[in-house]
């Protein structure tokens, strides 16, 4: 299975949203890193084929999404960014809606409906109406519905937003044993959430790809970037100004930074093994990001 | 099937959707029906009254007097009949309370006075009084040839007005020959009632609360941040569009039937069924339609069912062509406010045209001798205005589920 985003381009206007984007997907979990306003959510619509491209187009396995229709939907599972539910429903009763909208034949969906409550631990208020639910809750509902009819196509736009850190593992564990021979692709500004699953990660900015590679391989692309500085607490705060700061960390009266930066700031500065926080923040610069 | 019957468990389980039911029932069925029943219309007049309508909160039991007194004039209007009706109103002293209404169809006696005997009225009186006061019933004869020459001279005058062709005459004129005669009589102020008021106006009763209900069928969905989930499944394009459309047309259907089940249930406990055979020509003297009072009520209540489809298919297509709630609502509305608010200040096209709109025209035009031309050809208005409003709506139900695919995109 492959999905191919061939140069996916979306204007609103004169504002470019997503900018001749390109890359070929194949079973995986791919992470889309970027900051609010990168474009990241235009292009999970397109992906979706609910928004139409202003030019380029979305293949999977060679045929065209939109074209597809229903084919490429019976296959799709995604969840928005502002995901809608309807307060009058109970959790059970909203995914056995959403299952039959998917087409999933009853008796199956009534199971798939248990194993995914269960699974996301719903199971204990599968019969309590969503308006009750806490924002994490009501995230996993969606998340849920996603899932049901086990798509070979997953795209969950911010997944983590509302969940608590207990939650936030729970979900990385789960997509990391779904995803197998399917292709899940999620969004997200943190950058943790990626890092721990991710095959792949794109950095977007601007609507466009800016980076992307494995986590080691973004890592990697700042390496010698990254250094360690240990200053006055007072002078902290001018480090700040003038370069990227990744970490900010206080060791008695003093504060160690971790600066991003192509020169060496100071000959007192510490080279030291980069993360793919400090790859994002290379690419962004710590107020954008 | 599954996926309609849960898209119509949600919609009626959605607190407007159960809200509005609730009024409606409570303004349609509680409120002008019962209430009226027993209250405001039928209740006796009183010096002791207990409402500001003067009324006592006894109409079914005034309802069965009036029966039970009317009953006894015979089961055939005659000129013996109307004599000896129009004779015990002059024995009543109009300043007496109860008044005059309190007799019982004293308005379809006056009526056929004031229409079929013009000549007995006291022009030279300087105080005016109903002419059932004072008639001279010796000369209350020949009914029903007064009424003949009294339906001419409205037709001739329509005529003269350019509304009604030779044609249209003889259509009129040919439906009016099938009135039986004698006309069959009993007491006919409740069945005046309910083919006047009370029925017609459940069209307009119901067609805010449709508006609300369905209003949001479609634009709902953009407004519960539901519908980029619902495009991304197999059926949420055009499937779940059909599915909202009949479920939407199903409530239609439902709360039509609540309504004017109720009504109809009301009516059956107050008034019973006597005098369904009446002829309608009790209510209007001069209406051409062959129809007894049953015949006309089943008129009545296709005509408010076929309205509430058609007004239920715009309401729908209004709500899958906006993402805004207030917007879909808004138009719904005005289906039947513009015309209602706006009609006098419309050249009088216009105002025809809009009678076609569900809801907004009335089938009341059973009791006239309006005549439509379509290409020539006249056609009575109450079958024009029963069929456009439904033929509307199911033109309107291919463009909602359209509308909808259409905004597929987001």
């Amino acid at each position: 299975m492959e999905l191919s985003i061939d140069r996916l381009t979306k204007h609103y206007g004169h504002k470019i949203a997503v900018d001749r984007v390109s890359a070929t997907l194949t079973p995986g979990v791919y992470g889309l890193l970027g900051a609010n306003g990168a474009g990241k959510t235009t292009l999970m619509r397109m992906l979706c084929a609910i928004l139409e491209p202003t030019s380029g187009e979305v293949r999977l396995d060679g045929k065209d999404v939109v074209g597809m229709g229903a084919e490429y939907r019976d296959v799709l599972g995604y969840l928005p960014q502002d995901f809608g539910y309807y307060p009058s429903y109970t959790a059970a009763e909203f995914l056995s809606y959403i299952a039959a909208l998917k087409g999933i034949p009853r008796e199956r969906a009534a199971k798939r409906v248990q194993e995914l409550l269960h699974m996301l631990d719903l199971s204990a208020v599968a019969d309590r109406k969503i308006k009750t639910f806490s924002g994490g809750m009501k995230q996993r509902v969606g998340i849920a519905q996603a899932l049901l009819n086990n798509p070979q196509v997953l795209i969950l736009d911010e997944p983590t937003s509302g969940l608590d850190p207990k939650e936030r593992v729970r979900l990385r564990n789960l997509l990391s044993e779904y995803a197998g021979n399917k292709i899940v692709i999620l969004s997200t500004h943190i950058v943790s959430d990626v890092e721990a699953i991710a095959d792949q990660v794109f950095i977007m900015n601007a609507g466009q790809f800016i980076a992307h590679g494995t986590v080691q391989e973004l890592a990697r692309q700042v390496k010698g970037k990254v250094w360690e500085l240990t200053v006055p607490s007072e002078q902290a705060r001018l480090w700040q100004e003038d370069f990227t700061v990744a970490n900010y960390r206080h060791e008695g009266e003093q504060v160690v930074l971790r600066i991003i930066s192509d020169e060496e700031p100071s000959p007192d500065a510490a080279l030291c093994e980069p993360i793919l926080d400090d790859a994002y923040l290379y690419h962004f610069g710590a107020k954008e990001a | 099937m599954e996926l309609f019957v849960l898209e119509h468990k949600r919609l009626w389980r959605t607190p407007r959707v159960l809200i509005c039911v609730a009024l409606c029932f409570i303004y349609s069925v509680l409120y002008g029906g019962v209430l009226s029943f027993q209250w405001f219309v039928f209740g006796s007049e009183g010096e002791d009254t207990t409402s500001p309508y003067e009324n006592n909160f006894d109409g079914y039991s005034v309802i069965r007097d009036y029966q039970e007194k009317f009953s006894q004039y015979g089961d055939y209007w005659t000129d013996e009949t109307f004599q000896k009706i129009v004779a015990e109103y002059e024995s009543y002293d109009p300043m007496e309370r109860p008044g005059l209404q309190s007799m019982g169809d004293w308005m379809v006696a006056q009526s056929f006075l004031n229409h079929l005997y013009p000549e007995l009225e006291d022009n030279a009186s300087q105080t005016y009084q109903p002419l059932i006061l004072y008639a001279d019933t010796e000369k209350l004869t020949d009914f029903y040839g007064k009424r003949q020459w009294y339906l001419d001279f409205n037709i001739e005058v329509a005529r003269q007005g350019g509304l009604l062709t030779e044609d249209d005459i003889d259509m009129l004129q040919e439906m009016n020959s099938q009135i039986e005669e004698p006309w069959k009589y009993e007491w006919t102020q409740g069945w005046n009632y309910l083919l006047t008021t009370a029925l017609p106006n459940i069209s307009a009763k119901i067609a805010p609360f449709l508006a609300i209900a369905l209003g949001f069928l479609f634009s709902g969905e953009w407004h519960d941040s539901t519908a980029p989930l619902l495009h991304t499944t197999k059926h949420g394009w055009r499937k779940l569009a059909r599915v909202k459309v009949l479920s939407g047309l199903s409530f239609a259907v439902e709360l039509f039937v609540l309504i004017a089940g109720g009504m109809v249930i009301a009516q059956l406990i107050y008034f019973g069924t006597s005098g369904w055979d009446m002829p309608i020509q009790f209510i209007k003297e001069i209406a051409v339609a062959p129809w007894n009072m049953l015949k006309t009520e089943l008129f009545e209540l296709a005509f408010t069912f076929l309205g509430v489809i058609g007004y239920a298919g715009m309401t729908m297509l209004f709500s899958s062509l906006v993402k805004n709630n207030v917007l879909a609502l808004v138009l719904s509305l005005s289906i039947t406010y513009v015309p209602n608010l706006l009609g006098r200040y419309l050249p009088l096209w216009a105002q025809e045209v809009s009678q076609y709109l569900p809801l907004v025209g009335s089938p009341s035009d059973i009791f006239r001798m309006n005549v439509f031309h379509i290409f020539g050809k006249g056609i009575w208005s109450p079958y024009m205005l029963i069929s456009v409003p439904i033929v509307i709506g199911i033109v309107c139900i291919p463009f909602a589920i359209m509308g909808w695919a259409r905004r597929q995109k987001v």
